[in-house]
């Protein structure tokens, strides 16, 4: 697992996990004092069955048995009502703790700058997001309280065997160490055996997927052969994985199974010799050999969920770490943007420092004025988009909106400049309402209507099951690529920015209806400055201006006609396009 | 111990579900056997312990130090003795579980080659995926349950015998008695099993929106929406935390009922022992271990229950393997083949009238572009209908076919491992050039890991141009005689597209490619165009040839026609 965002310190995740119970003080004691209460409850029984015992050795009258029996039976009654309560007074505070962890790590995601989720992949930040949330849950939900009622009725046995006669209470001592030693070997094992564990597995379910769901591939290519000894290198690799935590549990099973019974057969030989020698009665033997029995299930059931236990905290570090990434700070005061004007100014950007991907870029774009910018792919064209958005610092140079710095301005007020649409379409679960709708919460559905219909999405998303009320995204009514890209498109009419860069915002859509699209865009964001990424020549024929990039610097900037006739690299691939044979230059080898 | 996965499976048996399971049992019988035989004496053991605490309790009442030193010992035997069978059960049931499982995956991926392209025609690929994901452990489950489920068995006839040994009306009461209480607990379980069920895949939902924020974060960051997002997040993750607590709510009463209906059984045993103690019909021993038995047989029993249920699982699971096993290929080979050797000559398509001359580079131009792919597919069998000099496809051996025909198209997946495993596997040669063909060196260089770099499921990390690039390298390195591209360079730009429409020519040159596209930029670089409209062949000749004479094909590849 690659742990690309940072991950908390273990005082950070104790500290955090102390104070979400310290705020909910009374929901805690309360929890925890219904278990002691119906444990408490529980241990009264045995203890009376002892006296039970120790009634019929001395032929008391059925009076008395009948009395003890019946008391037991209250007993029994008053646990089963305290452990109702219990019970849900701990699954409420679980809930609570629980929705509140979630919540919290969701705005923090929310609020993450993009730079690092750029710098990480989406990849570690799902995977907190998917397993270390559901590991938190089954933790909380299920292993804390077991292990908190575990060990609650361990101490309490513990002491109700010390009541009934300390001396009975020292050959539960024989098991200790064993216990202590045994379990410390296997836990600082079994975390990163099990982890391991997982994520082979999930390569072989993974690598089945994709044999199945690639058959297709697989069949062309010819690679069933390599399919197969891949999933069988797959499982061998899992086969291996299992034979080490199972190999951890052959060692630790039989430590524990043999010092649970270790100290019943203490309890039985020196309880049994106490008794011959009359300094405990049969009852006492009686009591303490069952309470010795019952210390094996709680026990058992304690040390059975310290893994989860721990996995949880590894979850829980995760979480946090999120948090403690620290984010570039949002600005706070910054000037107020006059007018709608930007300017690059020799703006220079790396992603890996050394490894300069602009250099030293020029432009000024005029509000209303639509550039398109050209060139192969990977000289920079979408980063200079992502700075134009403000998504990125430029490591040199400035870029300015109406004279204000544009990286200096809060996030919600840069939107109101510029907002940027790249090719990636993401459908959010949801209505295509709330798709459009949530980059402006309160708009109405006249307002959604006319966005829809701006970027001709209109016709198709009424004919849907239910309207614009159906529900898309992962699960729900599937859209074509197309469609999603025109929901992306609708959503940025709706922002109504005054500048928006468009990545390749219509590259998914078939060429002609990209072409029909744009047009339409272009009327209704008339007004609005328009800085189009694109790699189909019409879009660029269409503009106001074209800028060429190649290499990281604007090598040609001007409008398409002024551009052909200047018979640069940009009227070459014009003229191509048109079916006009143009030698190729020397690097691309000609045919 | 053996080691896991065994080799290849063989043939399964696919008559029906009993019969798979048992195919696998006999697959691993003797660790099977094994798992049976320790998890019997491992129960064995646990039922004896307290009939062996209430001799030694009978021996310390009776001051009888040689018994109770015999009794204690005896009892520290057992419990070794059932540490060391039971770690030795579960050491052979790991097995079971593992080769259930393992061999369900082999024959699964087996099958999957066998099927091919049919796959997706003959089955529901999801359905098949949830074979990978659930099916496979449901199986091996149920392999694993064999062993406890026949130990608990053993465990709870023994248990019936000591106690109808020592009395028969207190053992009948207990030996009838346990099973009535578990029943009425199980029925107790099922609302809520479904209660847990519901509020389980609203945790899902849940997760999977959270997912979906991650997913959408960049656009988020293009165009806000944040707050909403957020907001919307928080309302479900309340109405999470609410479902959990009604679910709490009924958890509860069962947890009561749980400790309500055996404690009040225990003790209905422990007040009839006790009378029956009174007039001797029993010693106090006797009724010490009676209390024990009562509260022992739950575990058996639960066993026993949790057997029968993982059994019928794993037999559902085992009836959807079959089931996928038992399909068969709706692209047969002929019982009497016509020579690979025979397999030369001019590739046509009947149906559309395409036909593909040997040597030279053609293009496809369908308006609608399906109509370009579904010929594709025939000329590369994928559905019947073409011909190679004039025999059918049908007539060769599948194998011969695929070896001489590729069709390479968009939805090819890319595969997870390092990006030269998946490119050049058989170590051909050529990357370079291939890489250079496709203009994807820069790709590879970009790379931390250059050609040794993972490569993430379905190529994800990789943009839509970069992925289709990668897809052009694998396809000109797996250099079949007949190369059929479907649009391969719709996601580049135009100067890369141009760049690789010249270079893949040149790349190909004395080879038979067919690309179906509607770019400019590649046609222009093609030796002849075929125009398709409604799904035939309307017009052929060169690009510029067909831009100067048919109107409607200027139309189709310039976009010109609406200015």
């Amino acid at each position: 697992m690659n742990n690309l965002l940072p991950v908390a310190d273990g005082p950070r995740v104790r500290r955090y996990a102390r104070d979400l119970f310290r705020q909910h003080p009374r929901e805690l004691a309360l929890t925890v004092g219904l278990h002691v209460f119906a444990a408490v409850a529980g241990l009264v029984g045995p203890r009376l069955l002892g006296d039970l015992v120790e009634a019929i050795r001395h032929g008391k009258g059925v009076g008395v048995v009948d009395r003890l029996a019946a008391a037991i039976a209250a007993f029994v009654v008053v646990q089963a009502i305290l452990v109702r309560f219990a019970y849900l007074a701990s699954a409420r505070l679980g809930e609570q703790v629980l929705a509140r962890l979630r919540e919290e790590f969701v705005d923090r995601v929310l609020a993450l700058p993009l730079s690092t989720v750029e710098r990480a992949g989406s990849g570690d930040l799902l995977t907190r997001t998917t397993r270390d949330v559901d590991a938190l849950s089954r933790c909380v939900r299920l292993a804390v309280p077991e292990t908190m009622i575990a060990l609650i009725t361990v101490v309490l046995v513990v002491g109700a065997l010390v009541v009934t006669g300390p001396l009975l209470a020292l050959p539960l001592l024989v098991a200790a160490p064993v216990i202590v030693v045994g379990t410390k070997w296997y836990l600082r094992r079994a975390p990163a055996g099990y982890l391991r564990q997982n994520a082979v597995y999930s390569t072989v379910t993974d690598g089945l997927a994709e044999t199945v769901e690639g058959a297709r591939t697989v069949d062309a290519l010819r690679r069933e052969q390599q399919r197969v000894d891949r999933s069988d290198a797959d499982l061998r690799r899992s086969w291996i994985a299992e034979k080490y935590t199972l190999f951890l549990r052959t060692v630790w099973f039989p430590v524990i199974e043999v010092s649970y019974v270790l100290p019943v057969v203490a309890t039985l030989l020196i309880g049994g010799w106490l008794y011959v020698h009359g300094t405990v009665s049969l009852g006492q033997l009686t009591a303490a050999v069952i309470y010795v029995q019952l210390l094996i299930d709680p026990l058992d059931r304690l040390l059975g969920w310290l893994d989860e236990v721990q996995i949880g905290a590894a979850s829980l570090a995760r979480l946090l770490g999120v948090a403690a990434e620290p984010g570039e700070e949002p600005a706070v005061a910054g000037a107020d943007p006059a007018g709608a004007r930007i300017e690059v100014r020799d703006v220079r950007f790396s992603y890996v420092p050394g490894r300069e991907v602009l250099h030293g870029i020029d432009l000024t774009l005029e509000p209303g004025e639509r550039l398109a910018v050209v060139g192969p792919s990977g000289v920079g064209k979408s980063t200079l988009g992502r700075l134009l958005a403000g998504v990125h610092e430029p490591t040199r140079g400035t870029i300015t909106v109406g004279g204000a710095p544009l990286h200096d301005l809060p996030l919600d007020r840069l939107r109101t400049e510029v907002a940027l649409v790249t090719q990636e379409h993401h459908v959010f679960i949801g209505t295509v309402r709330d798709n459009v709708a949530m980059v402006r919460p309160g708009a109405g559905d006249d307002e959604v209507r006319t966005a829809l219909s701006a970027v001709h999405a209109l016709d198709w998303a009424e004919s849907l099951p239910d309207g614009l009320g159906t529900i898309v995204g992962v699960g729900g009514h599937p859209l074509s690529a197309a469609q999603a890209q025109q929901l992306a498109l609708a959503r940025l009419v709706l922002a109504d920015p005054h500048t928006l860069v468009l990545d390749e915002a219509t590259s998914l859509l078939d060429p002609r209806a990209a072409r029909d699209l744009e047009r339409s865009l272009a009327a209704v964001l008339h007004g609005r400055t328009v800085v189009a990424i694109a790699h189909r020549l019409f879009s660029a024929h269409d503009a106001d201006r074209v800028a060429v990039v190649e290499d990281g610097r604007i090598t040609e900037l001007g409008s398409h006609d002024d551009l052909v006739a200047a018979g640069g690299p940009y009227a070459a691939l014009w003229r191509s396009w048109h079916g006009e044979r143009i030698p190729e230059p020397a690097d691309h080898g000609g045919r | 111990m053996r080691n896991l996965p065994g080799p290849d499976p063989g043939t399964p048996d696919k008559r029906s579900a009993v019969a798979y399971l048992r195919w696998l049992v006999r697959r691993y019988w003797r660790s099977v056997y094994a798992a049976i035989a320790f998890a019997v004496l491992w129960m064995l053991g646990q039922a004896f312990v307290p009939a062996i605490v209430g001799r030694a309790i009978d021996a310390a009442t009776a001051h009888n130090r040689h018994d109770l030193l015999m009794w204690s010992l005896v009892l520290l035997a057992a419990g070794v003795g059932q540490a060391v069978s039971g770690v030795l059960r579960h050491r052979f049931a790991v097995v079971n579980f593992l080769g259930g499982m393992f061999t369900t995956v082999q024959v699964t991926v087996r099958q999957a080659g066998r099927l091919g392209s049919a796959l997706s025609r003959r089955l529901d690929t999801g359905e098949f995926v949830a074979i990978g994901t659930s099916d496979i452990r449901q199986i091996g489950s149920a392999i694993d349950i064999t062993a406890r489920g026949t130990g608990s068995l053993v465990a709870v006839v023994t248990v019936s015998v000591i106690l109808l040994t020592a009395s028969v009306p207190l053992g009948l009461v207990v030996v009838l008695g346990v099973p009535l209480l578990m029943a009425i607990v199980g029925l107790l379980i099922r609302p809520l099993h479904r209660l847990q069920h519901a509020s389980r895949e609203q945790q899902g939902l849940l997760t999977g929106r959270a997912a979906d924020l991650v997913g959408g974060l960049r656009v988020l960051r293009g165009v806000g929406g944040e707050a909403v997002m957020g907001a919307r997040y928080r309302e479900e993750s309340q109405r999470l935390r609410v479902a959990g607590v009604r679910t709490a709510r009924v958890e509860s009463l069962l947890e009561a009922a749980q400790v309500l209906l055996p404690g009040v059984f225990l003790v209905l045993v422990t007040w009839l022992g006790a009378h029956f103690a009174l007039d001797g019909r029993i010693t106090v021993g006797q009724l010490v271990s009676f209390y024990a038995y009562a509260a022992f047989l739950v575990t058996p029993l639960r066993q026993l229950t949790e057997a029968i249920d993982k059994l019928t699982r794993g037999h559902v699971s085992a009836r959807r393997v079959v089931e996928m096993l038992r399909s068969e290929t709706d692209l047969p080979d002929p019982a009497d083949p016509v020579p690979a050797e025979r397999f030369h000559g001019e590739l046509a398509d009947p149906a559309s009238g395409v036909t593909v001359r040997p040597g030279e580079l053609t293009a496809i131009v369908a308006a609608v572009p399906a109509e370009a792919a579904a010929i594709a597919d025939r000329l590369g069998r994928y559905a019947e209908g073409a011909t190679v000099d004039g025999i059918a496809l049908g007539a060769f051996e599948l194998a011969a076919v695929r070896e001489r025909v590729l069709v390479a198209d968009n939805d090819a997946r890319l595969f997870t491992g390092p990006m030269r495993a998946d490119l050049d596997p058989h170590d051909r040669g050529g990357l370079a050039a291939a890489l250079h063909t496709a203009a994807a060196t820069d790709i590879v260089e970009a790379l931390p890991g250059g050609l040794d770099s993972e490569v993430a499921e379905r190529g994800r990390t990789f943009s839509g141009g970069q992925q289709q690039r990668l897809r052009l390298v694998r396809a000109l390195i797996a250099d079949p005689g007949t190369l059929i591209l479907i649009e391969p360079t719709s996601a580049v730009d135009a100067h890369t597209e141009a760049r690789v429409a010249d270079r893949l020519a040149e790349a190909r040159a004395g080879r038979t490619t067919v690309i179906c596209t509607s770019s400019p930029l590649v046609l222009d670089r093609t030796d002849r165009v075929l125009f398709v409209e409604h799904g035939r062949v309307v017009a052929d000749g060169t690009h510029r040839d067909l831009l100067a004479c048919e109107p409607a094909y200027a139309r189709t590849v310039l976009r010109e026609g609406d200015q």
